[in-house]
């Protein structure tokens, strides 16, 4: 029992380091930097090569990274997150996540795709606690976090240059005037936290002693976990969060197996958010801001189209399915899947303007509920496929009830936590979804006695349920309720004050949401035939986000925009197999930069 | 007010729509495999094998590996005069071994006409998504890695060469069985290590060994201290992992390094990168799988020994060597038969004497009811001085 909360400490004591910088960060800046995992990544990986090809001892690979991640830190401020200052911070958020993927990518070209032992840089076995042998490198992790912390918080409390920080992460515009150079000060932070990251990178190295260049997306999203659970924002909060939820996971595991690791992780988050929204340490008033929340950018609105516009492109995407080749159409498959998932979040993360990062979870329920019907009790498809939208939007309006009282970007953090735990509880229900072992031999769509084999037929059939889903959707943009979803999403403080009770609008517009991406789930079962939880992945819900957000957050016909460059982007890029995910996260990046309103959407 | 041009413009758009209607009509929905046959199969000097394998990703460790054994052995069928006269060919895909990439690709090897059967992928999940798109279009998937019980069941042109997990299973719990009473296990959290302990489970229950503890991991995990915590203190014979490689290494540094676990550890899996990341932890682990470089008995299988340490300067491991037998295979059959997308299926129905290069090598045949191999047997393998060698006992 001691030497299980002991090795949680440890463990804990590194998601507190990354935790840290994420917190600095998102303190100062406002965003929630998705690119901080890569960051550590990048420190690693520097330290891996420094201390394995060249024999470097600590202090001087310490001096490299901190120079390395450091200017990297610089570069994307001044490239990628300051040109997007003023914009909504939901661009800001993108960005850093295809920053994250270019940087992911570079390592692995870089350094080749090994897991490899960390080169022991201190001794990493040489002590001993509790029956649980630890290190020197373990006890200076735990010494260099305390005092990161304190010197953060002395440094933003005395230091000139940090109370700049502070002034300017309150008030930029009263910072300007009274003198503070903002785009400096920036700069700085930015440094700080990348420079912490990398540090944080080599002590993650040692501690995991055998690593990846891949590995970032996993420590940036639990350590984002961390800081949530500390409260965001607060740096103390970061060290206590990491600490909790380190001595949280490694309780649960000791008593359920790391087969329950996700949903240990993502329900202890949800607990917190729902019982403490604000974190542990983070401040009351925290919660009334609203970063996340909006549209991509104000004012931002979807190209319209004439009904004869309409209804020409209809026509036309009828069409495509007769004339495609094979390839083509299972590329158009993929595009019209998750076009349908996107559609519907246009409502709540457009319209209602509360971004979702937890689409792959009703995304999954829809697969899972069709493949058991037609495979268990023999439904016919068609009966399956509206079954498993209106279960996704059952079982998504449940689990996320509680999450409606939270505000701001607290619920699209619960969003990820609810994602997640909806496939977990998949991946456990193993009497009904065969768990891991993933559900095998699902049939192919059988639409009025005709079995839709070729992937022409699937592209047919997946077109027309987009069609009637975009009908659908903008139906509703154009009646009342639509009206009442955009007011929630503008000013959700008027539309308390006229009544409009928002927590229960922005539930239906979800549960809408989560119908259609239902239905892309049981579209999905029916054309692989075969299913498992591992499909269903955090990567899915950012993609199903990212889509809405490159062809507009408001308009559905951007969302089919969306799909079909970053589901056909990468099949595009197959001419340059190497770099083609670093390229694709490129083009992310520029999109956003130079487009940031969303493809089809013009600028108000 | 009438507006001329509008109403042109509306006019033809809903008339361009009505004729775009009326000629689709006389294409089909049949695919390219119905368009084929009325326009005929593309013929040239080279026909190619289709490969889906993660060159980029969290797989690309074993895209690398596989990409050793499939080229070598293109050279190889190449030397030996190709197939019926034509050159062989690869054309790789990358999918990093992601369903979602799987189908949106398989079809485009459907499409080319030159591709006369299709290798991989690496992971099941990604390899089962594209199968019905092979199966549909008469193109055999050649799952070589897709140990998965349930993986041919998809149709009669979905096979594997893979020794089954069941017969894995078998051959590991009954060496645990000699030499431990009490064993804790813990296995990796998916489909291949879900199935792979299930068929371990029977096994040591048929044998009498008593499991006092058990539990998963995600793959992803990266403290396994609290699941490790309570398999030591089980006080168990032995502890075993059923799971890859860089987890193998991990749950073994743990025990050893960290819980001070000094007991016999039965895991992990033969790559280099298992064995660097172990270190010396690694030594002694008793593993089953289906080839050693150094072990092997059999001819052609010593020589392909040569000819990948004369290519690639190392011994080649069993992810490199199943690549390489799959195209073997596949090019002899072709042999027998004809180089087309029919003769590949033809001949696997029929050839019984395809080359074997793992387990005790000589031939072997295929299964026609569950499209596996039958007679390969799987041999243990353990580390000594810092190699896997093959292990009789």
């Amino acid at each position: 029992m001691i030497d299980t909360l002991f090795a949680g400490l440890i463990h804990g004591s590194v998601y507190a380091l990354v935790a840290v910088g994420m917190s600095l960060i998102f303190g100062v800046t406002n965003v929630a930097n998705f690119a901080q995992g890569s960051l550590v990544a990048v420190g690693m990986m520097v330290a891996w090569w420094l201390g394995t090809s060249l024999g470097w001892g600590i202090v001087p690979t310490i001096l490299a990274v901190i120079v390395v991640t450091g200017l990297l830190g610089l570069i994307m401020n001044v490239a990628v997150i300051s040109p997007l200052e003023g914009r909504k911070p939901i661009a800001a958020l993108l960005a850093t996540i295809g920053v994250g993927q270019v940087l992911d990518n570079g390592l692995q070209i870089i350094f080749g795709p090994q897991t490899r032992p960390f080169p022991k840089l201190l001794p990493t076995y040489n002590l001993q606690a509790f029956g649980i042998r630890f290190g020197t490198s373990d006890v200076v992790m735990v010494i260099f976090a305390i005092v990161s912390m304190l010197g953060l918080w002395a440094f933003l409390k005395f230091g000139k240059s940090g109370q700049a920080i502070r002034a300017t992460s309150q008030d930029p515009d009263a910072a300007r005037q009274m003198g503070i150079p903002v785009k400096s000060i920036r700069n700085l932070s930015f440094v700080i936290g990348a420079v912490l990251a990398g540090i944080s990178g080599i002590f993650v190295g040692l501690f995991n002693a055998n690593i990846n260049p891949m590995n970032g997306g996993t420590i940036g999203m639990t350590a984002f976990v961390a800081a949530t659970i500390g409260g965001l924002g607060s740096i103390p909060g970061a060290v206590v969060g990491g600490l909790v939820l380190g001595v949280v996971e490694a309780l649960g595991i000791s008593w359920l197996g790391d087969g329950a690791h996700d949903l240990i992780t993502f329900g202890a988050l949800l607990i917190i958010l729902i019982v403490r929204p604000q974190g542990l340490l983070g401040k009351n008033t925290d919660v009334r801001t609203e970063p996340l929340t909006g549209t991509f950018l104000g004012g931002g609105r979807p190209i319209s189209l004439p009904w004869w516009g309409n209804l020409a492109l209809a026509v036309l995407a009828l069409a495509t399915p007769f004339f495609f080749s094979d390839y083509l159409s299972g590329v158009g498959t993929q595009i019209a899947i998750y076009a349908i998932a996107a559609v519907g979040l246009t409502l709540i993360s457009g319209s209602a303007g509360q971004t979702i990062l937890g689409m792959a979870g009703p995304f999954a329920v829809g697969a899972y509920t069709s493949a058991i019907l037609t495979t268990r009790l023999d439904w016919p498809f068609l009966l399956a496929l509206l079954a498993a939208g209106v279960v996704a939007a059952i079982a998504a309006s449940i689990l996320t009830f509680p999450v409606w009282k939270l505000s701001g970007h607290y619920v699209a953090i619960a969003t990820i936590g609810v994602g997640s735990v909806m496939v977990a509880i998949i991946r456990l229900a193993e009497p009904l979804t065969k768990g891991s072992l993933g559900i095998q031999g699902i049939p192919f769509a059988n639409v009025f006695g005709q079995v839709l084999y070729t992937q022409q037929m699937m592209y047919l059939l997946d077109l027309v349920v987009l069609i009637l889903a975009l009908v659908v959707v903008s139906r509703i943009r154009a009646s009342h309720l639509g009206r009442v979803f955009e007011a929630v999403g503008s000013d959700q403080e008027a539309s308390e004050a006229i009544a409009i009770r928002t927590g229960a609008y922005k539930a239906l517009a979800y549960a809408i949401a989560a119908f259609f991406a239902g239905l892309a789930g049981s579209l999905l079962a029916h054309q692989y035939t075969y299913i498992d939880p591992t499909i269903f992945n955090s990567n899915m819900s950012l993609l199903i986000l990212t889509i809405i957000v490159m062809g507009g957050m408001n308009s559905p016909l951007g969302a089919v925009l969306g799909s079909i460059i970053l589901i056909g982007g990468p099949e595009l890029l197959r001419f340059v197999p190497d770099a083609r995910i670093l390229a694709y996260g490129v083009l992310l990046v520029l999109i956003i930069l130079f487009r940031p309103q969303g493809l089809f959407a013009r600028k108000a | 007010m009438f507006n001329l041009k509008k109403a042109l413009v509306r006019a033809s758009a809903i008339v361009g729509s009505i004729g775009l209607l009326a000629t689709t009509a006389a294409c089909g929905l049949g695919g390219d495999a119905a368009n084929a046959a009325k326009n005929g199969t593309a013929d040239s000097d080279t026909v190619n094998i289709g490969v889906i394998y993660p060159q980029t990703g969290q797989y690309a460790e074993y895209g690398r590996l596989f990409k050793q054994g499939f080229d070598l052995a293109v050279e190889k069928v190449n030397a030996d005069g190709g197939v019926k006269g034509k050159k062989l060919g690869l054309k790789y895909f990358d999918t990093q071994s992601d369903a979602k990439q799987d189908a949106a690709v398989a079809p485009k090897l459907v499409a080319d006409q030159s591709i006369i059967a299709v290798v991989g992928d690496y992971a099941s999940p990604a390899s089962a998504a594209a199968s019905p798109i092979f199966q549909q279009a008469g193109l055999v998937h050649y799952g070589f890695n897709n140990s998965a019980p349930t993986f041919t069941d998809t149709g009669d042109h979905v096979w594997t060469p893979q020794i089954g997990q069941d017969v894995y299973q078998k051959a590991n719990a009954d060496i645990v069985a000699k030499s431990a009473k009490k064993i804790s296990v813990v296995y990796i959290e998916n489909d291949w290590g879900k199935q792979a302990y299930q068929y371990f489970k029977e096994e040591a229950a048929k044998n009498g060994t008593e499991i006092v503890y058990e539990s998963s991991y995600l793959p992803d995990s990266t403290d396994l201290s609290p699941i490790l915590i309570p398999a030591r203190d089980a006080k168990p014979d032995a502890v075993v992992d059923i799971g890859y490689g860089p987890d193998g290494a991990l749950v073994i540094n743990t025990l050893r390094d960290k819980l001070g676990y000094t007991g016999p550890y039965f895991g992990g899996q033969e790559t280099k990168e298992f064995l660097q990341l172990a270190g010396k932890n690694a030594e002694g682990t008793i593993i089953t799988g289906s080839f050693s470089a150094t072990g092997t008995q059999d001819s052609k299988a010593q020589q392909f020994v040569k000819d990948f340490n004369a290519k690639y300067g190392n011994n080649p491991g069993n992810f490199e060597v199943t690549a390489y037998q799959a195209i073997i295979d596949l090019a002899y059959v072709a042999n027998k038969t004809e180089p087309t997308r029919e003769g590949i299926q033809k001949g696997l129905q029929t050839v019984t004497d395809i080359p074997l290069y793992q387990g005790k090598g000589g031939t072997f045949k295929f299964n026609q009811t569950n499209r596996r191999a039958d007679n390969i047997e799987p041999i243990l393998l353990i580390v000594k001085d810092g190699q896997f060698v093959q292990y009789n006992d």
